[in-house]
């Protein structure tokens, strides 16, 4: 059924679709109308789930693995701050193999105080051990909540579906909300492992002494590896089903392309919008990768994606401090050990929420066709120096 | 005997290991028991409420079932101590309100506005309690007041059919003749009382002691007598002209307003000037002060200490301050003004407050020449009152007081005595757990022949600091609904109107219920051990698991859970 | 792609019209993207709201420079901001204001049109009288000067829109905005000036 509905609603549509169980939550802005119409939809039983209110994220997300660790679809959404807060419990998830589904709506950290979007929530928790996927539009938000349940129930590792603040947030679009039916046919209930049985106790979260966590860690790794293919084929499955498929990454147009640009979240509609515009006027050896998922980091896809290309140019809301923009440095790491790579321009945009437009992307464009290499290793788009 | 813990080989290759941090298998093997310090018990303790009731009622017993709306067996359990649960919701100074620890919180639990709606519907309901089996010896009781009352009460549950001998043509003693209607409607006193009568209590009314009945010959025509004529003689105030017409006493006055007009001996009800003086700072002032309000009287009332001082309860004489009635403090009388023997004035004197006297308050001293008169046709005295002992032999008294051991049996074996007679005059509640007491050792003489004294180790109450007031919400009393000033003068209405079932569950939901579990499952929620089993109506400890860590018992709103040192 | 910004006072209703509209372009099988600008709303203050129109997906995602077109909710703001600013010419306005459309002063270059909204939210009591919610009348009137853009919008959508959007009052708001279709003063005069 087509729906106009903001990017927050389409996650909550997401959680009821995927019948999550249990939704602790903590409301903040922009994430608050994520938690207004799924603890609208438990009260009025469209969702049965348990709903907690609980006193801090850090808390939801105790809630969340209590409730995962006892078998049920946990569900929940924060922003910013409230990510940052929630940190410690972020690797307990991860670490307890727990298959959360958790929306970020992207929000710059404070201070600047900001309810604006960029990156940077989301990318301090990129080494916890959670799967990230990065959303360009309500109904990939939607079916990547989906998706993320399917994802996680089967590597036993947590999911981050992030969306843009208000870019996404709150912008009310078309989207095609899936059948529930066929929901249930791709996403069969939660069946966990049996850890928690009360006749059969055992300890949980104790210490773990050096002879065995190096193992355990490993595990992670192991699980993260697997991901990529589960991915793909959750992926797959998505598309036989309900008939729509995004990929774990996904190239635009790549295929006459010298130069591409690497994106992520609706930079990558907005720069669909001036790609298809160039095309349109005969100009076509200009592309996008679109990085879907960013954790597990799919470098082997990346790398043949890009090496086709002479000239490679990563778009980054989102800046490591001391380095560059993220997403940059691990497309460079990914090509660590090929012995030949295009050459790599990064440029930082968009951060504290600054609009992204067309004009912008097409600057983007320009700078990287008239260099040969970059000036500079980071190039500030549209800073006031 | 314990199994060893499994050592887990350090050769264990990932896919031997399970995928998180969680043990190799069932881990029932590990009796942390074996770790234990302390070991916590279920160790209920004394709510403040219920030790410092004068009847002993089971008071966070009976607000636990009113909060799970069980208002028959609440009734039922508050009967087990005290057969006037609609009076003394009315009437009594509720000194449970006074410990309640809620009072260090926020406000204490309006604990006798649920025992008035526990015992109204009880009356509403015609519920009964269980008499035991019928048992043949006679007990006499002189006197219907609260105490004999009481006493007959709880000896007719335990299947006597005593007797009680009542000088008045009702029973009740003060609560009939002395306590106005607004306070305590007289068709409660009266139903509470035959619902007593009904349990096969006989009542004898007319038979004053002294006149047509004597103690020593009911000692040999019964196997036991209970004393329990209480403390109705009026003290005076020995000032010139006290003996004029318009000086009254308090309780004479009472005595009469409070007559029905077909019963009262004059067939009227006592005349009272408009500008009526009441003497006294007792609730007998109060009492007396508002029923001549109510009589259309403007009274004044006449105090020698200051309010702080005045020994009437605080709610009675907030609510005669709210009848807008006059106080003069540090004032004493000196002199009756008459003429032609009738009262027109009263002489009073000025007084300061000392030092503290025996009673531990300051002793009020006359200040010289500081004379003035209040003009007035009648002059209540309600300066204390003390039992009348003429009629009682001189062996059974002490200090103008029946004597009596701590179980009320006096100098003569099959003689008891309890309330006012044995204490001087005190409350209502007290009287009610005096005839308790009394019943129980007449019961346990009569059957064997001796009052064995067992000594009851005293028992501390729980104290606000020993509860962990983090579960407990702050929460307003629920008030009492009440007439306003203007509905009251107009007529003898009850004031207090009490409180719907629904007001009664939501005060009986504010307490703390100290020292006693109410299911809360906070130590079943919190033991990192699971060591706390959930039955039907309690919890257990699974000592082979329980490690002693207290959580239970510092989690534990209600201090029931302690800690005792492991025997080793 | 039609690109609409509705400029209204914090409270007026003006991020509910542009979702209104949305829903009604939608009904007619348009690809829409709503959005307020980005951040926070005080009663009372100057605030703005966008929409983009099309028949394929609308895939640029920020804010609007350039509109086509402009749907003024409050006739203070003329003087506060300048609501005109970037608006492509021969593009609309759209004014809530009592006044007929040359009066208003704007370059023949745009194409005026008012409707006197307020009197009609008041008329059908809709919002407090103090600060009346004018967003369904005026996009009645919306209706109504539609016909002369690329990509119309009927008055069924726009009610059947109301329908779904407003959680109150909706008989009201349906006979405000169906009144407002009649009574939008077109300019002829600027119309032919474009």
């Amino acid at each position: 059924m087509k729906e106009v509905t903001t990017g927050n609603h389409a996650v909550s549509y997401g959680a009821m679709l995927s019948r999550a169980q249990v939704i602790a939550a903590y409301p903040i802005t922009p994430q608050t109308q994520i938690v207004e119409l799924l603890s609208n939809f438990c009260a009025t039983g469209k969702l049965k789930a348990k709903f907690l209110k609980v006193e801090s994220e850090h808390s939801v997300m105790a809630a969340s693995i209590g409730a995962s660790l006892a078998g049920a679809r946990a569900f929940t959404a924060t922003s910013g701050q409230g990510l940052a807060l929630m940190h410690e419990m972020i690797h307990w998830a991860a670490n307890g193999r727990l298959p959360i589904v958790m929306a970020d709506v992207n929000r710059s950290m404070a201070p600047g105080w900001s309810i604006w979007t960029d990156q940077n929530d989301s990318l301090s928790q990129r080494d916890t051990g959670w799967i990230q996927l990065y959303c360009e539009s309500s109904q990939e938000v939607t079916d990547s909540i989906i998706q993320g349940f399917k994802i996680a129930e089967k590597v036993y590792l947590p999911v981050m579906v992030i969306l843009d603040a208000f870019v996404l947030s709150h912008t009310s679009e078309v989207i095609d909300l899936p059948d529930i039916k066929l929901v249930d046919k791709y996403l069969p209930p939660f069946k966990a492992r049996d850890m928690m049985d009360m006749k059969n106790p055992r300890a949980f979260g104790g210490l773990v002494t050096p002879d065995f966590n190096f193992e355990l860690k490993y595990k992670i790794q192991e699980a993260m590896n697997q991901t990529i293919p589960v991915a793909k084929w959750a992926d797959r499955e998505f598309k036989r089903i309900l008939g729509r498929s995004y990929g774990i990454i996904e190239a635009y147009k790549c295929e006459k392309a010298d130069t591409i640009l690497v994106t992520s979240g609706t930079i990558t509609s907005t720069s669909r919008y001036v790609i298809n515009q160039l095309h349109a006027q005969g100009k076509k050896n200009v592309g996008i990768l679109k990085i879907r998922m960013f954790r597990p980091f799919p470098a082997k896809e990346v790398v043949a994606v890009l090496s086709k290309a002479k000239k490679v140019a990563v778009i980054d809301r989102n800046i490591g401090y001391g380095v560059g923009g993220i997403f940059c440095q691990e497309v460079k790491a990914a090509f660590g050990n090929e012995k030949k790579h295009p050459e790599f321009f990064n440029f930082i945009t968009g951060i504290g929420g600054r609009d992204v437009t067309p004009k912008d992307i097409q600057g983007i464009i320009d700078y990287t066709e008239t260099h040969k290499k970059p000036k500079e290793d980071i190039i500030w788009v549209g800073l006031r120096k | 005997m314990q199994s060893k813990i499994k050592v887990i080989p350090t050769t264990l290759k990932v896919k031997d290991l399970p995928p998180t941090a969680i043990s190799m298998s069932n881990m029932l093997f590990n009796k942390t028991g074996s770790w234990r310090n302390y070991k916590p018990v279920y160790d209920e303790k004394l709510p403040p409420c219920n030790a410092t009731c004068p009847s002993g009622e089971k008071i966070q017993g009976y607000l636990y079932l009113v909060k799970n709306n069980k208002f028959a067996e609440a009734w039922q359990l508050i009967k087990q101590d005290n057969p006037l649960p609609a009076v003394c919701g009315r009437v009594c100074f509720h000194p449970c309100e006074v410990e309640c620890n809620r009072n260090d919180y926020d406000e204490s639990v309006g604990i006798h506005n649920v025992e008035r709606l526990i015992g109204d519907y009880g009356l509403r309901h015609n519920l009964r309690v269980k008499i035991g089996i019928k048992k043949k010896q006679q007990i006499a009781i002189i006197g219907g007041g609260p105490a004999g009352i009481s006493a007959a009460y709880h000896l007719a549950r335990m299947g006597y059919k005593p007797t009680i001998f009542e000088a008045e043509r009702q029973l009740g003693g003060m609560l009939q003749y002395g306590i106005p209607s607004y306070r305590l409607p007289k068709n409660i006193l009266q139903k509470e009382i035959n619902s007593i009568i009904k349990m096969g209590v006989k009542v004898k009314t007319g038979m004053r002691v002294g006149k047509n009945l004597f103690i020593e010959e009911l000692a040999k025509k019964y196997h036991a007598v209970l004393i329990a004529t209480g403390a109705y003689k009026e003290r005076n105030l020995d000032i010139p002209g006290e003996e004029a017409r318009g000086v009254i006493g308090a309780l004479d006055f009472l005595h009469e307003a409070n007559l029905p007009r077909r019963q009262a001996g004059s067939g009227k009800k006592p005349t009272i000037s408009k500008d009526v003086v009441i003497i006294g700072g007792g609730n007998a002032a109060m009492d007396a002060a508002r029923s001549a309000l109510r009589m259309g009287a403007h009274p004044k009332v006449i105090y020698r200490r200051t309010r702080n001082e005045m020994p009437a309860i605080p709610d009675e004489i907030r609510d005669t301050e709210e009848e807008k009635i006059d106080f003069i403090f540090l004032a004493a009388p000196v002199k009756v003004i008459t003429k032609n023997n009738k009262t027109v004035a009263l002489e009073c004197i000025r007084m300061k407050l000392g030092s503290a006297d025996s009673s531990g308050r300051r002793k009020p001293i006359p200040v010289k020449g500081s004379n003035f008169r209040i003009k007035t046709g009648t002059i209540i005295k309600a300066i204390g009152e003390s039992p009348e002992t003429s009629f009682i032999p001189a062996s059974l008294l002490k200090d103008n007081l029946v004597c009596t051991d701590k179980w009320g049996m006096t100098a003569q074996n099959n003689i008891f005595a309890a309330g006012d007679a044995v204490t001087g005059p005190k409350t209502v509640v007290e009287a009610i757990g005096a005839g308790k007491r009394s019943a129980q050792a007449i019961d346990k003489y009569v059957r064997t022949g001796k009052v064995t004294h067992t000594e009851i180790p005293e028992v501390k109450p729980v104290r606000f600091e020993q509860l962990n007031t983090a579960y407990f919400e702050h929460a307003p009393r629920v008030s009492m609904p009440h007439l306003e000033f203007k509905q009251r003068v107009k007529s003898t209405k009850e004031v207090y109107l009490g409180y719907k079932p629904n007001e009664a569950i939501t005060e009986s939901d504010r307490c703390f219920s100290c020292g006693v579990c109410n299911f809360c499952d906070n130590c079943w929620v919190f033991c990192p051990d699971m060591a706390v089993i959930k039955k039907k109506n309690k919890y257990e400890f699974n000592y082979d698991y329980c490690k002693g860590c207290g959580i239970c018992a510092s989690e534990c709103p209600h201090n029931v859970i302690s800690l005792v040192e492991e025997k080793k | 792609m039609i690109e609409i910004r509705f400029h209204g006072r914090g409270g007026q209703g003006a991020v509910v019209a542009s979702e209104i509209l949305a829903n009604a372009f939608f009904f007619e099988d348009n690809s829409v993207q709503t959005f307020p600008e980005f951040g926070v709303e005080r009663r009372g203050a100057p605030v703005a709201a966008y929409l983009r129109i099309d028949k394929s997906q609308v895939l640029v995602r920020c804010k609007i420079y350039e509109p086509d077109h402009i749907i003024v909710l409050d006739p203070t703001l003329l003087n506060a901001v300048d609501v005109t600013v970037g608006l492509k010419p021969g593009g609309w306005i759209l004014v809530n204001s009592n006044h007929k459309p040359d009066e208003l002063g704007f370059p023949s270059k745009f194409r005026v049109a008012t409707i006197d909204a307020t009197s009609l939210a008041i008329k059908y009591h809709l919002g407090p009288r103090t600060s009346p919610i004018v967003n369904t009348a005026i996009l009645g009137a919306f209706s109504n000067i539609s016909q002369f853009m690329p990509i119309k919008v009927s008055m069924k959508s726009i009610c059947g829109a109301i329908k779904k959007k407003v959680p109150i009052q909706r008989e009201n708001n349906i006979k405000a905005a169906k009144e407002a279709y009649n009574m939008v003063i077109i300019d002829k005069e600027l119309c032919k000036a474009k």
